[in-house]
């Protein structure tokens, strides 16, 4: 949130804040494109502070694919838990891990 | 000295010197005849090239569609083994963190791509590395 604070809207603005602004973004190309669009139509068209809270979930979701902690959560926990479950005896040393996709299709 | 002349006699050109016209037209015919070689060559290797170029170009939409087909195998292969894997874990959805959903506001239809991590979740670490660092190898 703070991050998208100050990226929009220096409380003062000058040349050197127009210089140091955030000119990058997710419009070239990027998957996640779309999502930071409407995030941001989204805060444009409530302004700051009751955009915050009306586009929390368009916020969310482009955070979500400019940074995939969900996706990265999501694979840490299933590791994790392939380990519990070896060293819980759930689990043999021959079927711990499943068989390996095919090298070519990712 | 006279004896060593008669033995060794130098390799000289004939009497009154080489034709002219042999000189240079030996040269000609010798370039003409290997220029010749050289086309042929040329045109074969061309060939090939085109041949080689053509049947990439046939089978890579095939290639395409395979590796493509293999993907959503796999992420099918990918489901069924979080189902099993995650079954005794409470609050666990499939497909989702604890039931949240990856993204609120997409379609629950959408095809969200794994991260490569993602996708080599349920493989070992040895088959991660091997597929990961294949650059590497070669």
């Amino acid at each position: 949130m703070t991050l998208i604070k100050m990226s929009l809207s220096p409380w003062l603005k000058s040349p050197f804040t127009d210089l140091t602004g955030a000119v990058v973004s997710h419009q070239w190309y990027g998957e996640c494109a779309d999502f930071e669009l409407r995030a941001l139509d989204c805060l444009e068209a409530y302004g700051l502070d009751r955009g915050l809270k009306k586009c929390d979930l368009l916020i969310q979701d482009f955070q979500e694919c400019s940074r995939k902690t969900k996706q990265f959560q999501r694979l840490t926990a299933m590791r994790l838990e392939r380990h519990r479950q070896h060293f819980a005896g759930e689990r043999s040393k021959e079927n711990k891990w499943a068989k390996s996709p095919a090298d070519d299709s990712y | 000295m006279a004896t060593a002349e008669a033995q060794c006699r130098q390799d000289l050109p004939p009497p009154g010197g080489y034709k002219r016209w042999a000189l240079f037209g030996g040269y000609l015919a010798m370039t003409a005849g290997a220029g010749y070689l050289y086309y042929l060559n040329c045109k074969a290797v061309k060939i090939t090239d085109l041949e080689i170029r053509s049947a990439s170009l046939a089978i890579y939409p095939m290639l395409l569609a395979e590796r493509d087909r293999e993907y959503l195998k796999q992420l099918r292969r990918n489901r069924d083994e979080e189902n099993e894997l995650m079954r005794n874990v409470e609050g666990w959805k499939t497909g989702t963190w604890y039931g949240e959903p990856i993204y609120h506001t997409q379609d629950k239809n959408l095809l969200i791509n794994p991260r490569f991590q993602e996708y080599y979740v349920h493989a070992s670490y040895k088959d991660y590395t091997n597929r990961a660092h294949i650059g590497l190898l070669s």
